[in-house]
């Protein structure tokens, strides 16, 4: 008998969560071809009709198997490249240009789809069931008017990882100083049903660059997880008293049991008296910021190996309370059980991490005003 | 029947350890709600409730019945309130064993 702990890699599940995704922003499908979507191992064909409604089928024509993405979209329907056999939303074969009658069993999978927020939603369940309301995140107010920018999207490819590797972070405090290079200062966690939130405020560090802001930048979190894939994180960020409401959406669809498309957008609040040129800019300003601390999380993923039994210390969050409620989607919906979705709250104390940490910061400085006044003192001499 | 399986017996072990180990059973003094609470810390609180205090809270049931809703992540005042004395009475253990 040993004591050396042992990484226990589990094994994944075959089937991809129950839930609402996003597939992107809606106007990036409205220009009236099909376009290509990987999800759930599949190839999925996206495009608009006539009445400007999008539709979501599986990409591969149940002829011959052609691939309906690299087809043309013909009035309402899309027309499949190798025969021209006419699917239409609801995923039925509406013509054969070619053929008397069209069989009556040439129904194809389709994904129950709509636009929320200016974004394309699917509905996915492995048990077909119809589309559920209840779940679906809530309606921003304000946004897609003039009140608020328009959203930046950015996409990250993660082929090496299953998502929960992203949602894993709603728990994590420590990360963000090390990852994210900011004080986590308040941390806590609520799950209920089929939402999961972070909240935190945190401060960035002063001895390093690149990460959550500056030492001047406050940053006020709330961030839930609206199912498996969907986040809304409303940020509320001071900077030097200037204040900036932020919407990021941060979601994914994962491609295969071991990879995912990792998408975020952001929104910014017109701050009074700014331009619109000027509240654009900010908004970029922030997307960048959280496409640095996308892909520094990414890199984590790719490296990483995949941990069903992680060791915990008393500075950590509910890892494995988070994992029971994230389960509810991956199990049949009779099998749901309780403990997935009793409310749990838990709130990480902060104190003695930030204690250590504003402590490692200050060396940090130390060492590089020393280094720097090093460098000083040998250019003068040369 | 978990979706992610566990390769290892000792890890079942770990997930009852870290979800379970430890709770104190506190009710609330206003209502009739029972929660499992835990504290590794006089900051950390770990409060872990039932769909029978979650019907039982008075305090979420007027919050539900406001228009706007009741937001999740609202804490019951009541219900900390409840703790807070838990704690100062010597109910609830303060302090982790081995991170759990």
């Amino acid at each position: 008998m040993t004591d050396t702990r042992l990484l226990d890699a589990g094994t994944p599940p075959e089937r991809f969560a129950r839930g609402w995704y996003c597939l992107g922003l809606a106007r990036e499908f409205t220009d009236g071809k099909p376009h290509k979507v990987d999800a759930f191992g599949e190839k999925l064909v996206v495009w608009s009709d006539t009445q400007g409604n999008l539709n979501v089928l599986d990409a591969y024509c149940r002829h011959m198997g052609g691939d309906l993405s690299q087809g043309t979209v013909k009035g309402d329907e899309i027309a499949c490249p190798f025969h021209d056999w006419r699917w239409g939303g609801d995923g039925r074969c509406k013509q054969i240009p070619y053929a008397r009658r069209v069989p009556l069993r040439a129904r194809t999978q389709r994904y129950p789809a709509l636009v929320h927020n200016g974004m394309l939603m699917i509905w996915h369940d492995v048990e077909g069931s119809e589309p559920d309301m209840e779940v679906l995140p809530p309606e921003l107010p304000g946004i897609g008017t003039d009140e608020y920018t328009d959203w930046t999207w950015e996409v990250l490819d993660v082929p090496t990882a299953h998502c929960r590797e992203i949602v894993d972070n709603v728990v994590d405090m420590a990360h963000f100083f090390y990852i994210h290079l900011a004080f986590p200062t308040n941390f806590r966690n609520v799950f209920e049903g089929h939402v999961a939130t972070q909240f935190m405020e945190s401060v960035g560090r002063p001895d390093v660059a690149g990460g959550y802001g500056d030492q001047d930048m406050m940053l006020k979190s709330e961030a839930s997880y609206y199912g498996p894939s969907f986040m809304i994180n409303w940020l509320e960020v001071d900077y030097k008293g200037f204040v900036t409401e932020v919407v990021l959406i941060n979601c994914h669809v994962p491609t295969s049991q071991n990879s995912f498309k990792l998408q975020y957008g952001v929104c910014v609040k017109k701050p009074e008296g700014i331009d619109d040129a000027t509240a654009e800019y900010i908004g970029k300003k922030y997307s960048d910021m959280f496409k640095g601390g996308f892909e520094q999380d990414v890199h984590i993923w790719l490296n990483k190996a995949p941990v069903q039994n992680p060791l915990l210390c008393e500075e950590d969050g509910p890892v494995y309370q988070l994992r029971r409620w994230y389960e509810q989607f991956y199990v049949d919906k009779a099998d749901v059980v309780a403990e997935m979705t009793d409310r749990f709250e838990f709130e990480v104390d902060t104190t003695k991490a930030n204690e250590y940490w504003r402590k490692e910061v200050e060396e940090n400085l130390a060492r590089k005003a020393a280094e720097d006044a090093l460098a000083g003192a040998g250019s003068e001499h040369a | 029947m978990a979706s992610f399986v566990p390769t290892d017996p000792e890890t079942i072990e770990d997930q009852r350890r870290y979800t379970q180990a430890r709770l104190v059973e506190v009710a609330c003094q206003d209502c009739l709600a029972v929660v499992s609470v835990k504290k590794n810390s006089d900051h950390h609180t770990s409060i872990q409730w039932s769909e029978r205090a979650l019907g039982a809270c008075a305090e979420f049931a007027r919050m539900d019945h406001e228009t706007s809703g009741r937001a999740v992540h609202t804490p019951c005042q009541r219900l900390s309130a409840s703790i807070e004395k838990a704690v100062r009475d010597g109910q609830i253990p303060i302090g982790a064993e081995d991170g759990y």
